[in-house]
């Protein structure tokens, strides 16, 4: 049996394990409260440039826009989310799975393919493999993104696929449906596509200045913008609950072995002290005799 | 007529107003109740809001904003921009001090991409500057 002092050494490394995790856990709840926030906060806009777009349909033809064109895809453009840090379960994990298959799905299908990283460990596992052109990477975003820094991964993205060098532009990211429930999601932000709505909200017989397709323009590259900024808030959510859900089951499995250790100890005390009173007992007997 | 002046960050201001002066790419305009249906695009610059029919000019209220789209109803206006910061948000010695940092980097930019992001900071610092100018010429 492992001798006491050994075992209270190992305790307490542990228990001051389980006081990171317990630290790390809650940090990651606040975070991920404030995330979560975010994205309700950020969805009025989507919604307002989806109504707006839905009026635009009403009087032009959409589909010839630029940033509408659906051509047969060729190269293909994927937005990678992921996070700068580990320790948060299968968040990064989970995204990296979905990126490899749709690498292979591309390779598969003969089709090019580019890659912009957000997040760290996207870009390192982005920077081994061969099959994928690294466009652009992005770490180190701020808690709060606040839209400015998507600004130049919009403006490449739409320069791209104007120009024709890319066909599609797809997001891969963690939806945050619930606290303790998220999916790792793909959404294809171009050739934007939107969806005929009935209801066409107010401005229908509105005056279009300067015109129609300039005001379309700005439209299709403000929902485009808001779908990636989403995206990236809903990552930023699962990636918090996520992380404070490993921190949980860390700090669990510490205070397991806590108690575990604290049973052994107490064992080996025990047996000791009655190996103890044994020795004094016998030694006592002899004395007698 | 009620204003609401969105941002990818959340709803800015959800409020009944009189008048709204705002630059668009044709130039600038101000809406009153009533105005025509009209969607335009609206350009970095300055909003300003006017709450009640009769307030002074110091009583304005101010918004550095970066492009977005307005749409204007008969009983609304919906101000759609990516970024919008209120008046008394702003610092003018800061935003002083930040032109002064933007206009440097675009100046010492050594690629496309630095040029670029440095007109967008030096456009973005200018309007809040002007803002900070107005709002203190204003309550004068």
């Amino acid at each position: 049996m492992a001798s006491t002092q050994v075992l209270k050494s190992r305790i307490r490394s542990v228990k001051s394990t389980r006081q990171i995790t317990k630290a790390m856990q809650l940090v990651a709840a606040s975070k991920m409260r404030r995330a979560q926030e975010a994205t309700k906060a950020s969805a009025p806009y989507a919604e307002a440039a989806r109504e707006l777009l839905t009026a635009l349909a009403g009087h032009m033809s959409v589909a010839d826009h630029p940033l509408f064109v659906q051509r047969p895809v060729k190269t293909r453009l994927l937005i990678v989310i992921a996070s700068d840090k580990g320790l948060a379960g299968a968040y990064n994990s989970n995204i990296i799975k979905a990126y490899t298959e749709q690498l292979q799905a591309d390779d598969k299908a003969k089709i090019k393919n580019t890659t912009i990283a957000i997040g760290r460990k996207a870009a390192q596992f982005a920077a081994r493999i061969k099959d994928t052109q690294i466009l652009g990477v992005y770490q180190d975003l701020p808690d709060r993104p606040d839209g400015r820094e998507l600004r130049s991964i919009l403006d490449s993205v739409r320069t791209m696929f104007t120009s024709g060098e890319v066909d599609a532009v797809d997001v891969i990211y963690t939806e945050f449906i619930s606290s303790i429930n998220q999916a790792v999601k793909l959404i294809r932000v171009l050739p934007a596509g939107h969806d005929a709505m009935t209801d066409a909200g107010g401005a229908t017989d509105a005056a279009y200045e300067p015109n129609t397709a300039e005001v379309l323009d700005g439209v299709a590259y403000r929902l485009v913008g808001a779908q990636i900024f989403q995206a990236l808030l809903d990552g930023r959510a699962s990636e918090y609950s996520m992380r404070m859900i490993a921190m949980k089951n860390a700090t669990d499995n510490a205070s397991d072995l806590v108690d575990d250790l604290t049973l052994v100890m107490n064992k080996a005390r025990q047996s000791s002290i009655t190996q103890e009173l044994a020795e004094i007992s016998g030694g006592v007997e002899a004395l007698n005799e | 007529m009620n204003l609401k002046l969105i941002t990818m960050l959340g709803v800015k201001v959800d409020q009944e107003i009189y008048e709204l002066i705002a630059p668009t790419s044709t130039g600038e305009i101000a809406v009153f109740p009533g105005h025509e249906a009209l969607v335009t695009l609206a350009v970095p610059g300055v909003i300003s809001v006017r709450v009640h029919k009769g307030d002074p000019d110091s009583k304005l209220e101010l918004f550095a904003i970066s492009g977005g789209i307005i749409e204007v109803s008969q009983k609304s206006i919906r101000v759609l921009v990516d970024e919008a910061d209120h008046g008394d948000d702003i610092i003018e010695a800061e935003s002083r001090a930040a032109l002064e940092r933007a206009i440097e980097l675009r100046e010492k930019a050594a690629d496309q991409i630095e040029l670029d992001k440095a007109h967008a900071l030096v456009d973005r610092h200018m309007v809040r500057l002007k803002v900070a100018e107005l709002r203190r010429h204003h309550r004068r």
